[in-house]
Protein backbone atom coordinates (compact mmCIF):
# COMPACT_ATOMS: atom_id res chain seq x y z
CA UNK A 1 0.00 0.00 0.00
CA UNK A 2 1.36 3.48 -1.10
CA UNK A 3 1.56 5.92 1.84
CA UNK A 4 3.27 8.63 -0.19
CA UNK A 5 2.56 8.78 -3.77
CA UNK A 6 4.53 12.21 -5.48
CA UNK A 7 3.39 12.34 -9.14
CA UNK A 8 5.41 14.02 -11.64
CA UNK A 9 5.52 17.29 -9.50
CA UNK A 10 8.04 20.06 -10.70
CA UNK A 11 9.20 22.65 -8.96
CA UNK A 12 10.33 27.14 -9.78
CA UNK A 13 12.38 29.43 -7.66
CA UNK A 14 11.38 32.20 -9.51
CA UNK A 15 12.21 31.41 -12.97
CA UNK A 16 14.57 28.66 -12.35
CA UNK A 17 13.36 25.44 -12.32
CA UNK A 18 14.27 22.99 -9.75
CA UNK A 19 12.65 19.80 -10.15
CA UNK A 20 11.36 18.34 -13.43
CA UNK A 21 8.84 15.78 -13.32
CA UNK A 22 9.36 13.74 -10.56
CA UNK A 23 7.59 10.36 -9.48
CA UNK A 24 8.18 8.32 -6.63
CA UNK A 25 6.63 6.21 -4.53
CA UNK A 26 7.17 5.07 -0.98
CA UNK A 27 4.94 1.70 0.49
CA UNK A 28 4.05 1.85 4.34
CA UNK A 29 6.61 0.74 6.43
CA UNK A 30 9.41 0.74 4.26
CA UNK A 31 12.71 2.70 4.34
CA UNK A 32 12.94 4.32 0.67
CA UNK A 33 15.98 6.29 0.34
CA UNK A 34 16.93 9.20 -2.21
CA UNK A 35 20.32 9.99 -3.09
CA UNK A 36 22.40 12.20 -5.55
CA UNK A 37 24.82 15.02 -5.76
CA UNK A 38 24.79 18.69 -4.04
CA UNK A 39 22.46 20.46 -5.45
CA UNK A 40 20.27 17.39 -7.17
CA UNK A 41 17.32 19.35 -5.77
CA UNK A 42 16.97 16.58 -2.75
CA UNK A 43 16.21 18.94 0.08
CA UNK A 44 13.77 20.90 -2.52
CA UNK A 45 12.20 17.63 -2.82
CA UNK A 46 11.55 16.73 0.77
CA UNK A 47 10.35 20.62 1.06
CA UNK A 48 8.02 20.36 -1.76
CA UNK A 49 6.74 17.12 0.10
CA UNK A 50 6.07 18.66 3.79
CA UNK A 51 4.60 21.82 2.01
CA UNK A 52 7.34 23.97 2.99
CA UNK A 53 7.65 25.11 -1.03
CA UNK A 54 5.10 25.18 -3.43
CA UNK A 55 4.67 22.88 -6.49
CA UNK A 56 4.51 24.18 -9.74
CA UNK A 57 2.97 20.81 -11.12
CA UNK A 58 1.83 17.63 -10.14
CA UNK A 59 0.30 16.12 -7.17
CA UNK A 60 1.80 14.85 -3.90
CA UNK A 61 -0.57 12.16 -2.62
CA UNK A 62 -0.28 10.86 0.99
CA UNK A 63 -2.75 8.11 1.81
CA UNK A 64 -5.08 9.21 -0.74
CA UNK A 65 -5.18 12.82 0.33
CA UNK A 66 -3.75 15.37 -1.61
CA UNK A 67 -1.23 17.12 0.17
CA UNK A 68 0.53 18.99 -2.62
CA UNK A 69 -1.34 23.17 -1.91
CA UNK A 70 -1.78 23.03 1.65
CA UNK A 71 0.55 24.70 4.12
CA UNK A 72 3.61 23.29 5.91
CA UNK A 73 1.64 22.82 9.47
CA UNK A 74 -1.37 21.18 8.07
CA UNK A 75 0.49 18.57 5.63
CA UNK A 76 2.19 17.17 9.53
CA UNK A 77 -0.87 17.56 11.27
CA UNK A 78 -1.60 14.47 8.78
CA UNK A 79 1.44 12.60 9.94
CA UNK A 80 4.71 13.28 7.81
CA UNK A 81 7.25 14.99 9.00
CA UNK A 82 10.79 16.24 8.27
CA UNK A 83 13.93 16.69 10.56
CA UNK A 84 15.40 19.27 8.53
CA UNK A 85 18.83 19.33 6.97
CA UNK A 86 21.53 21.24 9.67
CA UNK A 87 18.68 20.07 12.16
CA UNK A 88 17.05 23.39 12.51
CA UNK A 89 16.55 23.47 16.06
CA UNK A 90 15.24 26.20 18.55
CA UNK A 91 18.91 27.41 19.35
CA UNK A 92 17.31 29.99 22.45
CA UNK A 93 15.31 27.30 23.59
CA UNK A 94 15.86 24.38 25.96
CA UNK A 95 16.16 20.80 24.68
CA UNK A 96 12.82 19.81 26.93
CA UNK A 97 11.17 22.80 25.39
CA UNK A 98 12.78 21.88 21.64
CA UNK A 99 11.09 18.32 22.11
CA UNK A 100 7.98 19.57 23.54
CA UNK A 101 7.25 22.19 20.70
CA UNK A 102 6.96 18.65 18.43
CA UNK A 103 3.67 18.02 20.59
CA UNK A 104 2.13 21.58 19.64
CA UNK A 105 -0.51 19.76 17.72
CA UNK A 106 -3.65 18.90 19.38
CA UNK A 107 -3.61 15.95 18.31
CA UNK A 108 -0.56 14.94 19.99
CA UNK A 109 -0.58 17.41 22.90
CA UNK A 110 -2.63 15.67 24.97
CA UNK A 111 -0.20 12.64 25.42
CA UNK A 112 2.99 14.16 25.69
CA UNK A 113 4.25 13.93 28.92
CA UNK A 114 3.84 10.57 28.12
CA UNK A 115 5.90 10.51 24.61
CA UNK A 116 8.41 12.58 26.19
CA UNK A 117 9.23 9.86 28.50
CA UNK A 118 9.38 7.39 25.85
CA UNK A 119 11.85 9.66 23.92
CA UNK A 120 14.11 10.47 26.62
CA UNK A 121 14.30 6.45 27.10
CA UNK A 122 15.44 6.61 23.77
CA UNK A 123 17.87 9.28 24.22
CA UNK A 124 18.57 9.33 27.91
CA UNK A 125 21.62 11.84 27.14
CA UNK A 126 18.81 14.42 26.44
CA UNK A 127 17.33 13.76 29.69
CA UNK A 128 20.63 14.87 31.01
CA UNK A 129 20.81 17.68 29.15
CA UNK A 130 16.74 18.71 29.55
CA UNK A 131 17.70 22.22 30.92
CA UNK A 132 19.99 23.37 28.49
CA UNK A 133 19.74 25.60 25.49
CA UNK A 134 19.94 23.80 22.17
CA UNK A 135 22.88 25.80 21.28
CA UNK A 136 25.04 24.83 23.76
CA UNK A 137 24.55 20.96 22.70
CA UNK A 138 27.14 19.21 20.17
CA UNK A 139 26.14 18.03 16.55
CA UNK A 140 25.33 14.77 17.74
CA UNK A 141 22.99 15.68 20.75
CA UNK A 142 21.80 18.59 18.27
CA UNK A 143 20.61 15.45 16.03
CA UNK A 144 18.90 13.51 18.56
CA UNK A 145 16.60 16.46 19.46
CA UNK A 146 16.14 16.95 15.72
CA UNK A 147 15.17 13.62 15.88
CA UNK A 148 12.97 13.24 19.18
CA UNK A 149 10.97 16.17 18.40
CA UNK A 150 9.88 14.73 15.41
CA UNK A 151 9.32 11.86 17.31
CA UNK A 152 6.63 13.60 19.83
CA UNK A 153 4.37 14.22 16.45
CA UNK A 154 3.75 10.94 16.65
CA UNK A 155 4.40 10.87 12.88
CA UNK A 156 3.47 7.99 10.30
CA UNK A 157 6.14 8.68 8.24
CA UNK A 158 9.05 10.70 8.88
CA UNK A 159 11.39 12.04 6.32
CA UNK A 160 15.36 12.83 6.63
CA UNK A 161 17.75 15.49 5.22
CA UNK A 162 21.50 14.57 5.45
CA UNK A 163 20.70 13.28 9.01
CA UNK A 164 24.62 12.06 9.46
CA UNK A 165 25.72 15.57 7.94
CA UNK A 166 28.54 17.27 9.84
CA UNK A 167 29.02 14.19 12.43
CA UNK A 168 31.62 12.26 13.95
CA UNK A 169 31.41 8.76 12.87
CA UNK A 170 30.41 7.32 15.79
CA UNK A 171 27.85 9.33 15.85
CA UNK A 172 26.52 8.72 12.36
CA UNK A 173 26.72 4.82 13.38
CA UNK A 174 24.55 5.91 15.90
CA UNK A 175 22.04 7.51 14.01
CA UNK A 176 21.72 4.77 11.00
CA UNK A 177 21.20 2.87 13.96
CA UNK A 178 18.10 4.94 15.32
CA UNK A 179 17.09 5.37 11.97
CA UNK A 180 17.15 1.60 11.92
CA UNK A 181 15.36 0.61 14.55
CA UNK A 182 12.62 3.21 13.56
CA UNK A 183 12.10 1.20 10.25
CA UNK A 184 12.00 -2.26 12.82
CA UNK A 185 8.87 -0.38 14.55
CA UNK A 186 7.13 -0.35 11.47
CA UNK A 187 7.67 3.66 11.17
CA UNK A 188 7.71 4.67 7.46
CA UNK A 189 10.73 6.20 6.36
CA UNK A 190 11.95 8.79 3.54
CA UNK A 191 16.11 9.23 3.81
CA UNK A 192 17.88 11.54 1.61
CA UNK A 193 21.41 11.17 2.01
CA UNK A 194 25.18 11.38 1.38
CA UNK A 195 26.58 8.34 2.90
CA UNK A 196 25.50 6.51 -0.12
CA UNK A 197 27.17 3.16 1.10
CA UNK A 198 25.45 2.93 4.56
CA UNK A 199 22.17 4.25 2.55
CA UNK A 200 21.80 1.43 0.24
CA UNK A 201 22.67 -1.07 2.53
CA UNK A 202 19.74 0.23 5.13
CA UNK A 203 17.36 0.76 2.35
CA UNK A 204 14.58 -1.16 0.80
CA UNK A 205 14.29 0.79 -2.02
CA UNK A 206 16.47 3.54 -3.59
CA UNK A 207 15.94 6.22 -5.98
CA UNK A 208 19.08 8.07 -7.55
CA UNK A 209 18.42 12.21 -8.33
CA UNK A 210 20.22 14.00 -10.69
CA UNK A 211 20.11 17.39 -11.73
CA UNK A 212 16.43 17.62 -10.76
CA UNK A 213 15.55 14.69 -11.95
CA UNK A 214 14.93 11.18 -11.40
CA UNK A 215 17.62 9.50 -13.28
CA UNK A 216 17.40 5.75 -11.69
CA UNK A 217 15.83 3.53 -8.95
CA UNK A 218 15.85 -0.16 -7.56
CA UNK A 219 16.95 -1.79 -4.51
CA UNK A 220 20.56 -1.47 -2.84
CA UNK A 221 21.73 -4.36 -4.09
CA UNK A 222 21.05 -3.97 -7.94
CA UNK A 223 22.18 -0.35 -7.73
CA UNK A 224 25.28 -1.59 -5.84
CA UNK A 225 25.79 -3.41 -8.90
CA UNK A 226 25.23 -1.17 -11.23
CA UNK A 227 28.25 0.08 -12.91
CA UNK A 228 27.24 3.82 -13.45
CA UNK A 229 25.98 4.16 -9.50
CA UNK A 230 29.20 2.57 -8.66
CA UNK A 231 31.44 5.61 -10.53
CA UNK A 232 29.14 8.03 -9.63
CA UNK A 233 28.46 7.50 -5.75
CA UNK A 234 30.61 5.03 -4.37
CA UNK A 235 33.89 5.76 -6.00
CA UNK A 236 35.20 2.23 -7.30
CA UNK B 1 20.50 65.04 47.05
CA UNK B 2 17.11 65.79 48.39
CA UNK B 3 15.47 65.42 45.66
CA UNK B 4 17.48 62.28 44.56
CA UNK B 5 14.25 59.80 46.07
CA UNK B 6 12.00 61.87 43.79
CA UNK B 7 13.76 62.04 40.98
CA UNK B 8 14.12 57.72 41.25
CA UNK B 9 11.19 57.19 42.07
CA UNK B 10 9.76 59.53 39.19
CA UNK B 11 11.82 57.37 37.00
CA UNK B 12 10.39 53.94 37.56
CA UNK B 13 7.04 55.18 37.39
CA UNK B 14 8.17 56.46 33.64
CA UNK B 15 9.83 53.38 33.08
CA UNK B 16 7.15 51.75 33.84
CA UNK B 17 4.96 53.14 31.28
CA UNK B 18 7.94 52.14 28.77
CA UNK B 19 7.69 48.45 29.43
CA UNK B 20 4.54 48.51 28.20
CA UNK B 21 4.82 50.88 25.30
CA UNK B 22 8.18 48.85 24.68
CA UNK B 23 7.22 45.18 24.86
CA UNK B 24 4.61 43.82 23.03
CA UNK B 25 6.40 45.71 20.29
CA UNK B 26 9.49 43.76 20.89
CA UNK B 27 7.22 40.66 20.74
CA UNK B 28 6.25 41.72 17.13
CA UNK B 29 9.30 42.08 16.21
CA UNK B 30 10.73 38.94 17.17
CA UNK B 31 7.51 37.32 15.39
CA UNK B 32 7.52 39.35 12.42
CA UNK B 33 10.39 41.03 12.12
CA UNK B 34 9.06 44.33 11.19
CA UNK B 35 9.73 47.55 13.14
CA UNK B 36 5.86 48.91 13.87
CA UNK B 37 6.27 52.35 13.27
CA UNK B 38 2.17 53.13 14.19
CA UNK B 39 3.16 51.57 17.48
CA UNK B 40 2.31 55.70 19.09
CA UNK B 41 -0.41 55.64 16.67
CA UNK B 42 -2.11 52.77 18.23
CA UNK B 43 -1.26 54.49 21.05
CA UNK B 44 -2.94 57.72 20.22
CA UNK B 45 -6.06 56.13 18.98
CA UNK B 46 -6.29 53.61 21.58
CA UNK B 47 -6.55 57.15 24.14
CA UNK B 48 -8.82 58.56 21.78
CA UNK B 49 -11.51 55.88 22.21
CA UNK B 50 -10.84 56.15 25.98
CA UNK B 51 -11.22 59.73 26.09
CA UNK B 52 -14.52 59.58 24.11
CA UNK B 53 -15.80 56.70 25.86
CA UNK B 54 -15.49 58.10 28.93
CA UNK B 55 -17.30 61.34 28.06
CA UNK B 56 -20.36 59.59 26.45
CA UNK B 57 -20.67 57.33 29.53
CA UNK B 58 -18.77 59.17 32.22
CA UNK B 59 -17.49 55.77 33.20
CA UNK B 60 -13.96 55.77 34.77
CA UNK B 61 -11.73 55.02 31.85
CA UNK B 62 -9.69 52.22 33.67
CA UNK B 63 -12.94 50.10 33.26
CA UNK B 64 -13.03 50.53 29.84
CA UNK B 65 -9.74 48.72 29.58
CA UNK B 66 -10.62 45.24 28.99
CA UNK B 67 -13.14 46.56 25.63
CA UNK B 68 -10.16 48.81 24.25
CA UNK B 69 -7.70 45.59 24.59
CA UNK B 70 -10.46 43.89 22.70
CA UNK B 71 -11.27 46.00 19.82
CA UNK B 72 -7.77 47.11 19.16
CA UNK B 73 -6.97 42.84 19.35
CA UNK B 74 -9.64 42.78 16.22
CA UNK B 75 -8.15 45.30 14.50
CA UNK B 76 -4.54 44.15 14.41
CA UNK B 77 -5.73 40.48 14.30
CA UNK B 78 -7.27 41.98 10.52
CA UNK B 79 -4.89 44.25 9.74
CA UNK B 80 -1.48 41.88 9.97
CA UNK B 81 -2.27 39.56 6.82
CA UNK B 82 -1.70 42.92 4.63
CA UNK B 83 1.43 43.59 6.66
CA UNK B 84 2.28 40.13 6.44
CA UNK B 85 2.14 39.88 2.50
CA UNK B 86 4.29 42.88 1.81
CA UNK B 87 6.76 41.07 4.10
CA UNK B 88 6.39 37.94 2.08
CA UNK B 89 6.77 39.68 -1.31
CA UNK B 90 9.37 38.71 -3.22
CA UNK B 91 10.35 41.28 -5.36
CA UNK B 92 12.84 43.96 -4.07
CA UNK B 93 13.52 43.96 -0.67
CA UNK B 94 10.62 42.90 1.62
CA UNK B 95 12.27 44.07 4.76
CA UNK B 96 12.51 47.99 3.92
CA UNK B 97 9.27 47.44 2.41
CA UNK B 98 7.72 46.89 5.46
CA UNK B 99 9.64 49.39 7.28
CA UNK B 100 7.88 51.90 4.60
CA UNK B 101 4.40 50.47 5.12
CA UNK B 102 4.10 51.17 8.68
CA UNK B 103 5.96 54.41 8.28
CA UNK B 104 2.89 55.26 5.65
CA UNK B 105 0.65 53.93 8.18
CA UNK B 106 1.84 55.78 10.78
CA UNK B 107 1.51 59.02 8.81
CA UNK B 108 -1.83 58.10 7.40
CA UNK B 109 -3.19 57.42 11.09
CA UNK B 110 -1.91 60.73 12.55
CA UNK B 111 -3.18 62.81 9.05
CA UNK B 112 -7.11 60.79 9.79
CA UNK B 113 -6.42 61.72 13.95
CA UNK B 114 -5.70 65.33 12.90
CA UNK B 115 -8.51 65.79 10.66
CA UNK B 116 -11.26 64.07 13.16
CA UNK B 117 -10.27 65.31 16.67
CA UNK B 118 -8.23 68.42 15.33
CA UNK B 119 -5.05 70.04 17.16
CA UNK B 120 -6.34 70.05 20.50
CA UNK B 121 -5.07 68.63 23.62
CA UNK B 122 -6.82 66.67 26.59
CA UNK B 123 -6.68 64.57 29.44
CA UNK B 124 -8.74 61.60 30.21
CA UNK B 125 -10.39 62.39 34.08
CA UNK B 126 -9.81 59.44 36.30
CA UNK B 127 -10.69 58.21 39.54
CA UNK B 128 -6.92 58.04 40.36
CA UNK B 129 -6.03 61.17 39.25
CA UNK B 130 -6.43 63.00 42.53
CA UNK B 131 -4.82 61.33 44.96
CA UNK B 132 -1.47 60.89 45.65
CA UNK B 133 0.71 58.61 48.35
CA UNK B 134 3.46 60.93 50.36
CA UNK B 135 6.57 59.06 51.57
CA UNK B 136 9.39 60.00 53.30
CA UNK B 137 12.76 58.68 52.78
CA UNK B 138 15.46 59.63 54.90
CA UNK B 139 14.15 63.01 55.68
CA UNK B 140 13.36 63.56 51.96
CA UNK B 141 9.84 64.14 50.88
CA UNK B 142 8.34 61.94 48.06
CA UNK B 143 4.92 62.29 46.57
CA UNK B 144 3.86 59.57 43.90
CA UNK B 145 0.31 60.18 41.97
CA UNK B 146 -2.14 57.60 42.88
CA UNK B 147 -2.69 57.24 38.76
CA UNK B 148 1.28 56.88 38.60
CA UNK B 149 1.27 53.80 40.70
CA UNK B 150 -1.83 52.46 39.09
CA UNK B 151 0.03 52.95 35.94
CA UNK B 152 3.35 50.78 37.29
CA UNK B 153 0.95 48.44 38.56
CA UNK B 154 -0.65 48.08 35.12
CA UNK B 155 2.95 47.58 33.40
CA UNK B 156 3.91 44.54 35.88
CA UNK B 157 0.65 42.97 35.40
CA UNK B 158 1.10 42.94 31.38
CA UNK B 159 4.87 42.05 32.40
CA UNK B 160 3.82 38.98 33.98
CA UNK B 161 0.43 37.87 31.62
CA UNK B 162 2.96 37.77 28.71
CA UNK B 163 5.18 35.62 30.43
CA UNK B 164 3.06 33.05 31.95
CA UNK B 165 1.53 32.95 27.69
CA UNK B 166 4.74 32.90 26.58
CA UNK B 167 6.67 30.35 29.09
CA UNK B 168 3.73 28.34 30.39
CA UNK B 169 0.99 27.80 27.02
CA UNK B 170 1.30 26.24 24.13
CA UNK B 171 0.94 28.60 22.39
CA UNK B 172 3.64 30.45 23.78
CA UNK B 173 6.08 27.98 23.25
CA UNK B 174 4.24 28.38 19.58
CA UNK B 175 5.27 31.90 19.25
CA UNK B 176 8.48 31.36 20.79
CA UNK B 177 9.32 28.79 18.07
CA UNK B 178 8.18 31.13 15.40
CA UNK B 179 10.19 33.95 16.43
CA UNK B 180 13.93 31.96 16.36
CA UNK B 181 12.60 29.26 13.46
CA UNK B 182 10.02 30.03 11.09
CA UNK B 183 10.27 26.83 9.08
CA UNK B 184 10.88 24.64 11.90
CA UNK B 185 8.20 26.10 13.79
CA UNK B 186 5.93 25.18 10.82
CA UNK B 187 7.39 21.57 10.90
CA UNK B 188 6.38 21.13 14.29
CA UNK B 189 2.86 22.76 12.90
CA UNK B 190 2.58 26.37 14.26
CA UNK B 191 0.31 28.19 11.70
CA UNK B 192 2.78 31.01 11.39
CA UNK B 193 0.44 33.23 9.50
CA UNK B 194 -2.49 32.82 12.57
CA UNK B 195 -0.36 32.91 15.27
CA UNK B 196 1.29 36.01 13.16
CA UNK B 197 -2.39 37.48 13.35
CA UNK B 198 -2.33 36.70 17.37
CA UNK B 199 0.84 38.34 18.48
CA UNK B 200 -0.28 41.18 15.87
CA UNK B 201 -3.51 41.82 18.00
CA UNK B 202 -2.09 41.36 20.92
CA UNK B 203 0.47 43.95 20.81
CA UNK B 204 -1.93 46.64 19.23
CA UNK B 205 -4.69 45.74 21.92
CA UNK B 206 -1.48 46.48 24.72
CA UNK B 207 -0.57 49.37 23.08
CA UNK B 208 -4.11 51.48 22.88
CA UNK B 209 -5.25 50.10 26.65
CA UNK B 210 -1.47 51.82 27.38
CA UNK B 211 -3.05 54.63 25.34
CA UNK B 212 -5.77 55.27 27.66
CA UNK B 213 -2.80 55.46 30.46
CA UNK B 214 -0.91 57.85 29.07
CA UNK B 215 -4.01 59.42 28.56
CA UNK B 216 -4.97 59.77 32.14
CA UNK B 217 -1.39 60.61 32.92
CA UNK B 218 -0.47 62.79 30.65
CA UNK B 219 -2.34 63.87 28.34
CA UNK B 220 -3.61 63.44 24.60
CA UNK B 221 -3.57 65.16 21.55
CA UNK B 222 -3.78 63.48 17.72
CA UNK B 223 0.30 64.38 17.37
CA UNK B 224 1.12 62.00 21.09
CA UNK B 225 2.54 59.03 18.45
CA UNK B 226 5.95 60.53 17.68
CA UNK B 227 7.14 60.47 20.90
CA UNK B 228 6.15 57.17 22.17
CA UNK B 229 7.11 55.67 19.27
CA UNK B 230 10.45 57.42 19.72
CA UNK B 231 10.71 55.90 23.15
CA UNK B 232 9.77 52.19 21.94
CA UNK B 233 12.38 51.95 19.82
CA UNK B 234 14.21 53.47 22.19
CA UNK B 235 13.80 50.86 25.05
CA UNK B 236 13.52 48.05 22.05
CA UNK B 237 17.32 48.47 20.81
CA UNK B 238 18.64 49.62 24.15
CA UNK B 239 17.41 46.02 25.65
CA UNK B 240 18.45 44.42 21.78
CA UNK B 241 16.09 43.61 19.21
CA UNK B 242 14.16 41.27 19.65
CA UNK B 243 15.47 40.03 23.68
CA UNK B 244 12.18 40.18 25.48
CA UNK B 245 13.71 39.78 28.84
CA UNK B 246 16.02 42.81 28.17
CA UNK B 247 13.19 45.51 27.88
CA UNK B 248 11.50 45.59 31.71
CA UNK B 249 15.20 46.88 32.50
CA UNK B 250 15.96 48.87 29.58
CA UNK B 251 12.43 50.61 29.95
CA UNK B 252 13.36 51.31 33.99
CA UNK B 253 17.03 52.51 32.30
CA UNK B 254 15.24 55.07 29.79
CA UNK B 255 12.69 56.35 32.50
CA UNK B 256 15.77 56.54 35.07
CA UNK B 257 17.71 58.40 32.56
CA UNK B 258 15.28 61.11 31.79
CA UNK B 259 13.77 61.86 35.47
CA UNK B 260 17.47 62.50 36.74
CA UNK B 261 18.31 64.60 33.75
CA UNK B 262 15.33 66.58 33.85
CA UNK B 263 15.60 67.26 37.82
CA UNK B 264 19.15 67.89 37.76
CA UNK B 265 20.04 69.35 34.26
CA UNK B 266 18.01 70.66 31.57
CA UNK B 267 14.77 69.48 30.91
CA UNK B 268 14.65 70.73 27.22
CA UNK B 269 17.24 68.89 26.29
CA UNK B 270 16.59 65.34 27.83
CA UNK B 271 15.62 63.92 24.93
CA UNK B 272 19.06 64.63 23.35
CA UNK B 273 21.00 62.86 26.44
CA UNK B 274 18.75 59.53 26.21
CA UNK B 275 19.88 59.41 22.40
CA UNK B 276 23.46 60.30 23.55
CA UNK B 277 23.39 57.67 25.81
CA UNK B 278 21.63 54.88 23.74
CA UNK B 279 24.63 56.11 20.93
CA UNK B 280 27.43 55.30 23.52
CA UNK B 281 25.93 51.75 24.86
CA UNK B 282 25.64 50.86 21.18
CA UNK B 283 29.03 51.59 20.49
CA UNK B 284 30.50 49.58 23.39
CA UNK B 285 27.68 46.72 23.12
CA UNK B 286 25.58 47.18 19.46
CA UNK B 287 23.66 43.82 20.24
CA UNK B 288 21.58 46.15 23.10
CA UNK B 289 22.66 46.30 26.73
CA UNK B 290 22.90 42.16 27.26
CA UNK B 291 24.39 41.41 23.93
CA UNK B 292 21.93 39.46 23.24
CA UNK B 293 19.81 41.44 20.59
CA UNK B 294 19.66 40.49 16.58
Amino acid sequence: MKVLDVQSISVKYGDIQALWDISFSVAKGQLVALIGANGAGKTTTLKALCGLIPVAGGEIGYNGTVTSGLPVHKVVDLGITLVPEGRQLFPKMSVEDNLLVGAYLKRTHSKRSQTLKKIYSIFPRLEERRTQSAETLSGGEQQMVAIGRALMQDPQVIMFDEPSLGLSPIMVQEVFKVIQDLHREGLTIFLVEQNVHQTLKVADYCYVMENGRIVGQGTGKELEADQSIREAYLGF
Amino acid sequence: MELLPQALADGVMLGGIYITIAIAFSLTYGVMHVIDFAVGEWIMFGAFTGYYLNKWTGLDPFLFLPVIFVAYFGVGYLIQPVIHRVLSGTKGNPFLMGLVFTFGLAIMFKGLALTVFGYYSNSIPSMFSEGAFNFDVFGAAVTIPTVRLVGLAYALAITAVLHYMLKKTNFGLGVRALAQHKDAAGLMGVNSRRTGSYVYGIYVGISAMTGVLLGCILSIGAQMGNEYTIFAFFVVVLAGMGYLAGVPWAALLLGLVQSIFMIYFNPSHTLLAVFVILYLILLISPRGLFGKGV
